[in-house]
């Protein structure tokens, strides 16, 4: 039964909706994760020389065991925010003369596809193999295996079973991540080390491997605690996670803009009561680190605006540009209500204007603690917000006109690419491309504060043009409504 | 009898959807269940079927407990939505998949549906559409013959006019009417004309409570118009 169960499961993914429809989409989306995973391979096999670099004061083995405690804290804390309770695929099989535990025994089976439990292997098998074994021998390295092995299996069913029983939101996602720094900082300071509590266990499976069992049988009773309370509790409106109480909202601060505010507002609500949706405004919090990688010491002592600019328009544009992309899609499920509704459609195009705004507004106001870096970067990133509020906005818009791909907005939120196709990806080009043209020639003459002022003027103008962009957006979307309407009934 | 509710209760909040004291269904009945939107026909059949946890009472199934034993599933067909299907499946996939949960071969499987041809009007079978490519309609008749296919001692359909041409209507009723017998039946349906036709037994529920309980007869339909012309 198991079996016909994974078959049903792998002609599920086979067969959805989108999979013939964007082959470009697939192979894009198919290097990213190949992308992915010699990323971890690479973090893998690099451990071995990059760990003295970090820890330059102690040994690599020490080094390694102290950070795998780290990984697999961090591990929980992302599990509990990203990965998917498998309840939704079994309410076909419930009616049918199928025995509870053999669905129950495919549940906890599914839950273990899942990307979180590959990623270990990736990354800690490499260094297993090449200094564990070579320092304790074949029996040892085989023991850290198991251990780690045990400790994602644990993570797995311990995040199922929380998120079964009790209420998961953002917030504690965030206070996960708020106690995991505290730690890092503590370590910093020496005054708690999580790293030596790291290394103490692991040095006790090297000295006596068998210990390494302890996990394994931590890992066998998480396990058999899910299941039990599968058991218990096999039915669907208990078994997705559980929710808070739901209530209206009125944000008052958009009443102010009239028609278009309760027009925003509406869209607002979708973004927050959906997780797909929900999940991309996460990301974009996640991409505010984004700088750390673009703001090199170099380039800004420098003024080297240019290589810093995709930095700067991708963070304070994200929530423009991840949302953007499916834009109109997100409602696609009742876009027809939308159009059949009395709603004025250059309303329509100015409430998401609105909402760009208050979004990339918000996200920049943010960013704004890489002024510490240097109060350099706070030009940069003004320049970057008024080309994104700007031109950027204008971009993702006259894009969505183009784009008739249906996105069911209640289907699960990770590693669902429904309604993407080559259109997104192509998005960021023209996107990214303008204000670096923009600016290269200032660069080249070598005065890159005019060209940071060329962008944010050409930013500037363009939002003084706002008017006309509405119109013209208006236009093109009353044309395309029909098609647009039609893709989305899919 | 081969159904027994006790003291079935499911409450939401504050709102107490499904309230049924007591209730025997004999063998071979056929119920028909009706009652406005709300009245708690679905939480109802849900319960029946143990997919929703009640908050009080309990559902015996031949005298068991359907929350404490699977066995039920031996001799219980339904189909309430399209939830139910496997919708990513071609229709011969599903049909086969729920024949081998019933023993049934992959040539027992078409030899019944052979039988189907009049039913399927020839929409279903070898389309080359998975069944969440067909329309509602039919959808419902993939679920509906799916649930027959199992031969079941009681069969549970939600609705199963709805959303059905006028042509598929008459020839379930009929595919109904054929099956009683050994069978006993429980559907729902807001058309009552139908369910008198097919049913021998009404409930009437109200507010999850059942208002009405009583044999059809001539006087039958005329009785529930009243009813429900307020």
């Amino acid at each position: 039964m198991l079996i016909t169960f994974l078959s049903h499961q792998s002609k599920s993914f086979w067969r959805s909706r989108n999979k013939g429809g964007s082959i470009a989409a697939q192979i894009i989306l198919g290097f990213f994760m190949l992308y992915f995973f010699v990323v971890a391979l690479g973090i893998g096999f690099g451990m071995a020389y990059f760990l003295p670099e970090i820890f330059p004061d102690q040994n690599v083995i020490k080094s390694f065991n102290g950070i795998i405690l780290y990984y697999f804290a961090l591990d929980f804390i992302m599990r509990l925010q990203l990965q998917e309770l498998p309840t939704m695929s079994v309410v076909p099989y419930l009616h049918l003369k199928i025995k509870r535990s053999q669905i129950i025994s495919f549940l906890n089976v599914k839950a273990l596809f899942s990307a979180f439990n590959l990623w270990p292997f990736f990354l800690f098998l490499p260094f297993i193999f090449i200094r564990i074994t070579g320092a304790y021998g074949i029996f040892v390295a085989l023991m850290y295996i198991v251990s780690i092995f045990s400790i994602a299996v644990f993570n797995n069913y311990c995040v199922l079973y929380l998120k079964r029983k009790t209420i998961t939101n953002v917030l504690y996602t965030g206070i996960g991540l708020l106690i995991i720094a505290g730690f890092v900082a503590l370590e910093y300071y020496r005054v708690i080390s999580i790293m030596a509590a790291s290394d103490h266990v692991f040095k006790a499976i090297v000295a006596y491997p068998y210990l390494g069992f302890a996990f394994a049988l931590a890992a066998f009773l998480m396990f058999k605690i899910n299941s039990h309370f599968l058991e218990k509790n096999l039915y669907i409106e208990e078994l997705s996670s559980k929710q808070e109480k739901k209530v209206s909202t009125d944000y008052a601060f958009l009443n102010r803009f009239g028609k278009v505010g309760e027009l925003a507002a509406l869209e607002l609500k979708l973004i927050l009561r959906h997780k797909r949706s929900r999940s991309s405004v996460i990301l974009g919090f996640f991409f505010l680190l984004y700088g750390f990688f673009f703001y090199k010491t170099p380039a800004i002592n420098g003024d080297k605006f240019g290589q810093m600019m995709f930095g700067a328009i991708f963070m304070t544009g994200i929530s423009i540009i991840i949302y953007g992309q499916f834009m109109f899609a997100w409602q696609s499920s009742h876009f027809d209500g939308l159009l059949s509704a009395k709603i004025n459609f250059k309303d329509f195009i100015k409430a998401k204007f609105l909402l760009f705004t208050i979004g990339s507004t918000i996200i920049t106001v943010l960013a704004s603690f890489y002024g510490f870096l240097s109060p350099k970067l706070l030009l940069l990133q003004l320049a970057a917000y008024l080309y994104n509020i700007g031109f950027g906005t204008v971009i993702v818009l006259y894009l969505a006109t183009l784009n008739y791909k249906r996105l069911d907005i209640n289907k699960a939120a990770s590693f669902n690419y429904q309604g993407t196709s080559a259109t997104q990806f192509l998005l960021m080009i023209p996107y990214a491309l303008t204000p670096i043209l923009l600016y290269v020639p200032f660069g080249i003459m070598n005065i890159p504060y005019w060209g940071l002022m060329a962008v944010a003027l050409f930013g500037l103008i363009m939002l003084f043009l706002r008017g006309f962009w509405v119109n013209f957006i208006t236009a093109k979307f009353e044309k395309q409504r029909y098609k647009i309407a039609e893709g989305f009934r899919e | 009898m081969i159904l027994e509710i006790k003291n079935l209760k499911k409450v939401y909040g504050d709102k107490t959807v499904v309230n049924i004291e007591h209730l025997k269904i004999g063998k071979g009945e056929t119920v028909g269940l009706v009652g406005n939107n709300g009245a708690g026909k679905t939480t109802f059949f849900r319960m029946l079927l143990d997919l929703i946890r009640p908050s009080e009472g309990e559902v015996l199934s031949k005298d068991e407990n359907v929350m404490k034993n699977d066995s039920w599933k031996n001799y219980t067909a339904s189909f309430l939505d399209e939830g139910f299907l496997i919708d990513y499946l071609t229709p011969e996939e599903y049909f086969v998949f729920i024949g081998s949960l019933h023993g049934l071969s992959a040539a027992d499987v078409s030899a019944y549906l052979s039988r189907y041809g009049e039913f399927f009007n020839g929409e279903i079978l070898n389309s080359g559409k998975y069944i969440r490519d067909f329309s509602k309609g039919n959808q419902n008749k993939v679920g509906i013959a799916a649930a027959l296919m199992q031969t079941p001692e009681i069969l549970i359909l939600d609705e199963p006019f709805a959303n059905l041409d006028p042509t598929t209507q008459i020839r379930l009723k009929k595919l109904l009417k054929e099956q009683t017998g050994n069978m006993t039946t429980f559907i729902s349906s807001h058309d009552l004309n139908h369910v008198t036709d097919v049913c021998n037994r009404i409930i009437l529920l109200e507010k999850g409570q059942v208002i009405k309980d009583f044999q059809t007869d001539d006087n039958t339909l005329k009785e529930l118009e009243n009813y429900f012309s307020v």
